[in-house]
């Protein structure tokens, strides 16, 4: 009797402790439960807390401003994070998790093309639209996906104008374009192999020569090797894509070897804070950005791209004295377009919704947002900015450009 | 006789468990599939670093070979893998019904028996390795591979592989990755607690006791280690190709060969739940991943330092795990009678004496 006694004890100990963590959360009338895993902690830290921010601010704004109308009710957005470490591998669990555990019927999009290319195929497989503002691999938008929608242009669009700019030069200056040596360094990860791709194919088209090829590491602490060979081979141009981390490691080492390069052109510098962090020795960089706050786009919630801007130097801190990066700004238009696809929807339906941002075409703070039908934006470009004195200014292409491209860089 | 019924009740009582949770609890079916692959990969990593005594750190290798093989198969039996894989992407690629079945099959037979001959020919080079050579030179061999795969253009290197779309409900596709994960890790035990029971179990236990002597009795030793991981790579071979689909994305360094997560969680399973034990792993794993699933959702920030002092403690506290300490509390559990064996070993003692 006594051992029965234990036993159900025992029983009902486990019901409870099983049965605790699975309080399923109950949306409360009135509001859209959005979900996102999203690199809080590991290699892409820096760019997951942009665009948490980004997202973070978006829904503050939207919400103060009423939310988001369906019909005659209002609702407000609410996002569930979770960290997914910067790993694929945790990135697929979570979004189960998010749409199985926490009922979330829409997503937010991680951070980087590879978290995106293994949250994904979850989001599909449940039918669960997904909005995401950080995965530009191309290799995201030729698997039929029809729940997928980025926000930005492609990585192939990155860096491709430096090499024509390169071009141009060399040809202002008596050179063939033969003659003008490029160094690469990628990371090796879906985004930056994309962007390589893009670059090799202008590359090409210009008839430019490769000298050195590298490809480098995840998790980018140290580029020793491509800078030995860069001080040996003297290129003309360097074509550098590591995310945050790649872009402030090359710009120390360069710094650190006294490396003279009359055209260094890279991601990621204002996630990477490279004028903050590296002063002048930054200066002439050309960077590759999907937006920039001088560029003339607008919108009726968060004005001018200029009054974006300085709103989030002014409500957040920390961006109060450097560059607000566009990882910060796309997750932001993300949440607008999310909020215009479901005041045309009409409805908190799944499939309404799909339809309704497949047929989004939205003029934003970050540009005009336009999907393919594979998902990803095509209606914005990409721009290039020359750091130049501290200051980010667009170079290319001309229809956008603002100042002449510095060159070579001092 | 009472042993013998509890030990039907404890079998009986864990299939229905494996049945019955997924259906209460359908929203925690990714955890629970997780679970069994966790139970798998203890119990795979048990019979060379228990059962044998040789500690590999490189058992990840076959986990991440199985993955890439039945891709490979499953994507190259109807596209063009290069133009599949490539980061410029390219046309839209469907599965159908079919396809998806078809490749899925072949892939796992695929993903099986090349995981067996990697085991049988990595065996003659790191055999001739001991004791810690022997786990140095495994974890080479993942992290090796790890990295050759992440430059390999064909399979996408460090971009990965998008694998196919499952081609119907997707209730229907957590449904069925979970019974494959359950199914395995039920015939691995079953297999396991067979080949533990019959000759090869005690030759393996042989080898670990004393190799030399072991070889000096007339077992052929190279033959016995090479199957041990041979049936170690089978196992996991098939556990990869099972989680790559599962998973929908593959990339070499962080799913396919994640030396410093799966691969060094099944090390730890292991000890946590008593190495050397048929029960042990099981018990390891499942503790382990109940742990890992509470850390991970309530001490957000602070769960590698979580996991770094269930390492330590384990480790440095509780060598011989749950089933070791039980063994030697509760040995009558395991029908070990104490009693005759401190007769025999008096008896011994006044032998010698004499």
């Amino acid at each position: 009797m006594f051992h029965y006694r234990k036993v159900i004890a025992a029983a009902t100990l486990t019901t409870a402790l099983v049965a605790t963590p699975f309080t399923a959360y109950a949306a409360d009338a009135g509001t859209i439960l959005l979900g996102s895993a999203i690199s809080l902690t590991g290699k892409y830290a820096t760019a997951g807390h942009h665009a948490k921010t980004g997202y973070d601010f978006a829904i503050a704004k939207i919400n103060a401003a009423g939310g988001v109308k369906i019909g005659d009710k209002s609702y407000k957005f609410e996002v569930k994070y979770y960290d997914d470490e910067s790993t694929p591998a945790r990135g697929g669990q979570l979004a189960e998790r998010l749409i199985n555990q926490d009922g979330v019927q829409y997503m937010l999009g991680p951070y980087s093309s590879g978290l995106t290319k293994a949250i994904a195929p979850v989001t599909e497989k449940y039918q669960i639209p997904m909005v995401e503002a950080e995965g530009a691999s191309r290799s995201l938008f030729n698997k039929g996906y029809k729940y997928l929608f980025a926000v930005l242009s492609t990585s192939e669009q990155y860096l491709a104008s430096a090499v024509a700019l390169a071009a141009r030069v060399a040809k202002e200056n008596g050179k063939a374009p033969g003659d003008v040596k490029v160094a690469l360094a990628f990371e090796n990860d879906p985004f930056s192999l994309d962007v390589r791709a893009g670059v090799m194919d202008d590359i090409k088209k210009h008839g430019l020569t490769v000298v050195i090829d590298d490809k480098l590491p995840r998790n980018l602490t140290d580029m020793t090797p491509t800078m030995t060979k860069i001080k040996a081979k003297k290129p003309d141009l360097l074509v550098v894509s590591g995310h945050s981390k790649g872009a402030g490691t090359a710009t120390r080492q360069i710094a650190e070897m006294k490396l003279s390069i009359p055209m260094v052109a890279m991601t990621h510098c204002e996630s990477a804070d490279l004028v903050g962090k590296y002063g002048a020795t930054a200066d002439g960089y050309l960077c590759a950005t999907q937006w920039a706050e001088t560029l003339t786009y607008k919108d009726p919630m968060f004005g001018t791209a200029a009054e974006f801007n300085a709103e989030i130097k002014k409500t957040v801190p920390a961006y109060a004295t450097k560059s607000v990066p566009y990882q910060l700004a796309q997750a932001s238009a993300a949440v607008y377009v999310f909020k215009d696809a479901f005041e045309r929807a009409g409805s908190l339906d799944k499939e309404k919704l799909r339809d309704a941002l497949a047929a989004t075409d939205l003029a934003t703070f970050y540009g005009q947002v336009k999907f393919s039908e594979a998902g990803n934006n095509i209606a914005k470009p990409m721009v290039l900015r020359q750091i130049q004195d501290g200051k980010y200014n667009v170079v290319a292409p001309v229809d956008y450009a603002s100042h002449e491209l510095q060159w070579p860089r001092k | 006789m009472n042993l013998h019924f509890a030990k039907i009740a404890l079998y009986a009582g864990i299939l229905l468990l494996g049945i019955i949770l997924p259906i209460i609890f359908p929203a925690y079916m990714g955890q629970m599939t997780l679970l069994w692959l966790m139970v798998i990969f203890a119990l795979t990593w048990d019979i060379l670093g228990g059962q044998m005594g040789y500690n590999s750190l490189g058992n990840i290798f076959f986990f991440g070979a199985g993955m890439y093989v039945t891709a490979m198969v499953q994507i190259g039996m109807y596209y063009d893998l290069a133009e599949y894989t490539s980061p410029a992407g390219g046309g839209i690629y469907e599965f159908t019904f079919t396809q998806y079945f078809t490749g899925m099959g072949v892939g796992f037979l695929a993903a099986a028996i090349i995981s067996v001959l990697f085991a049988i020919v990595l065996g003659r080079l790191v055999f001739g390795l001991r004791g810690p050579y022997f786990a140095i030179g495994t974890l080479a061999i993942a992290t090796v591979v790890g990295e050759l795969v992440s430059t390999w253009e064909l399979v996408g290197g460090g971009g990965g592989i998008s694998l196919p779309n499952y081609p119907g409900e997707p209730a229907g596709s957590r449904a069925l990755f979970y019974s494959m994960m359950f199914i395995l890790a039920i015939v691995t035990f079953l297999f396991l607690k067979w080949l533990y029971s019959s000759r090869f179990g005690l030759a393996i236990n042989a080898i670990r006791d004393d190799e030399e002597k072991a070889e000096g009795m007339g077992i052929h030793t190279l033959r016995y280690k090479t199957v041990a991981w041979s049936v170690s790579a089978f196992f996991l071979g098939i556990a990869g190709a099972i989680f790559g689909n599962y998973n929908n994305f593959i990339e070499p360094l962080e799913v396919a060969f994640p030396t410093t997560t799966f691969g060094i969680f099944m090390v730890l399973m292991v000890l946590l739940g008593g190495k050397g034990t048929l029960w042990g792993p099981v018990i390891g794993a499942v503790l382990f991943h109940i742990i890992k699933e509470i850390t991970w959702t309530y001490l957000l920030g602070w769960q590698w330092i979580a996991l770094g002092v269930l390492i330590v403690i384990t480790v440095v506290y509780f060598q011989q795990g749950i089933m070791g300490w039980l063994m030697d509390k509760k040995p009558h559990w395991f029908g070990i009678r104490v009693e005759g064996d401190k007769q025999r070993l008096s008896d011994m003692v006044a032998g010698e004496a004499k």
